[in-house]
């Protein structure tokens, strides 16, 4: 998985520079109730944090993020599927969430 | 109340701060006034002091969900004529037929495109002031400008439901312009129109804001005043029947009017129906007419201001 960071599709536009700085900043914390939820197997709080960033990300121009917790989501909805059966979609989400900056 | 010359107020319930922010860049030239709650209960109780003119309301909510939200808002007379767009995470159309049979006039996926969701939003406050529009015109009464009988009916209730529940006082006035048939007879149909003009023009300043005047048929007009004793029913009914007696008509020399009050009070009446509170305010009417006109008569104590009476003597049964 690469580690080149992702910036906003709206990094040019200038009313929305500073909300998506603010968007950036709060990663780190979305990002650890990522990891929190995954470590306790809270598969609902897992399936409510992906069902945020699937609304919110692409509002910030981080539409690859936003597509991959849908995915994540779906892949949770499906209650066929174990917890451990969904780790390829949550490591994607967490890479993607990773890079992105501002 | 409407304030038609206040921005739409629109109230957006979403629990993700980034939600918020981003339409309140979005939105900004839009013309519109934002309120902001970030649960279901919030914005229940805001939406019932605030009265905004459309709520965006997520779906997935941590507490009440957006569907419980939207059926609280459908359920309760303060809030459920506000219109609703759901704006969701969720493309599933279970989900969207859901909000359209609770009541949604709208939904709209989330991530959204900005352009189509201003669209989606002064299309919806456009149609909710049409409405209004619409429903404050069929409660109206074309030739004087008071509300209608429609209108009076459905109030009658909605104060006969709130005294029920807080006992507090109330007036229900029936008046009626005196031999309006003759006037109409002599002076000419618009004659009686100006006639009918008139009075109401003095029904609007003589009463308060709070007061409710309805035209309830030909020459009748039904009064609702709500927090108001016998006397001060009284004495609303005489200024307004004393005014009526001393106006002058330009254009009819020598036309002069004057009517006729039945006053119902919750003094006097143990009784809890609408109809039974009409009986009582045209009985009263009736002793009106019958004493001579141009009078105020109250139900259980007859004749109390005009006629034989000044104001100030207290009410007596002589003249019934």
């Amino acid at each position: 998985m690469s580690n080149d960071p992702i910036y906003s599709a709206f990094a040019e536009d200038e009313e929305m520079a500073e909300l998506v700085e603010m968007f950036v900043e709060e990663m780190p914390d979305r990002i650890s109730s990522l990891q929190d939820a995954w470590e306790s197997s809270a598969r609902n709080d897992l399936q409510n944090i992906a069902h945020q960033l699937k609304g919110s990300s692409a509002g910030y121009g981080f539409a690859a993020v936003g597509r991959s917790a849908a995915d994540l989501e779906d892949a949770l909805k499906d209650m066929e599927r174990e917890l451990a059966s969904v780790k390829a979609e949550f490591d994607a989400l967490l890479n993607l969430c990773s890079r992105v900056s501002a | 109340m409407v304030h038609a010359d206040r921005k739409p107020v629109l109230l957006l319930v979403d629990d993700q701060p980034a939600i918020h922010r981003l339409l309140a860049v979005k939105l900004r030239n839009e013309e519109l006034e934002f309120l902001t709650a970030f649960t279901g209960e919030e914005a229940l109780e805001l939406a019932k002091e605030q009265q905004p003119s459309l709520i965006l309301l997520d779906l997935t909510m941590p507490g009440m969900s957006g569907f419980e939200v939207l059926k609280a808002l459908k359920e309760n007379t303060d809030t459920m004529e506000i219109p609703v767009i759901i704006v969701s995470g969720s493309t599933d159309s279970r989900h969207k037929v859901r909000a359209f049979e609770l009541g949604a006039m709208d939904y709209v996926c989330k991530p959204f495109d900005v352009p189509e969701l201003r669209a989606r939003i002064q299309s919806a406050i456009k149609l909710h002031r049409l409405m209004k529009m619409l429903e404050q015109r069929a409660q109206i009464d074309g030739l004087t400008g008071l509300w209608n009988r429609a209108y009076f009916d459905k109030r009658l209730e909605i104060e006969l439901n709130s005294r029920r529940r807080t006992n507090r006082p109330l007036a229900l006035v029936i008046c009626d312009l005196d031999h309006f048939k003759l006037l109409n007879d002599n002076y000419g149909h618009p004659a009686g129109d100006t006639v009918l003009q008139g009075f109401a023009s003095l029904l609007n300043h003589e009463l308060r804001s709070s007061d409710v005047a309805c035209r309830y048929g030909g020459e009748e007009f039904a009064l609702i005043l709500p927090e108001t004793t016998p006397d001060e029913a009284i004495r609303a009914c005489d200024r307004i029947r004393l005014a009526i007696d001393a106006k002058s008509w330009k254009n009819y020399e020598g036309l002069s009017a004057t009517a006729s009050f039945g006053l119902a009070h919750s003094d006097d009446l143990p009784v809890e129906t609408a109809e039974e509170w009409i009986e009582a305010a045209d009985s009263a009417l009736y002793e009106a007419k019958r004493g001579g006109r141009n009078q105020v008569h109250a139900y259980g104590h007859g004749l109390a201001a005009g006629g034989a009476l000044e104001i100030d003597e207290p009410p007596t049964e002589q003249a019934a």
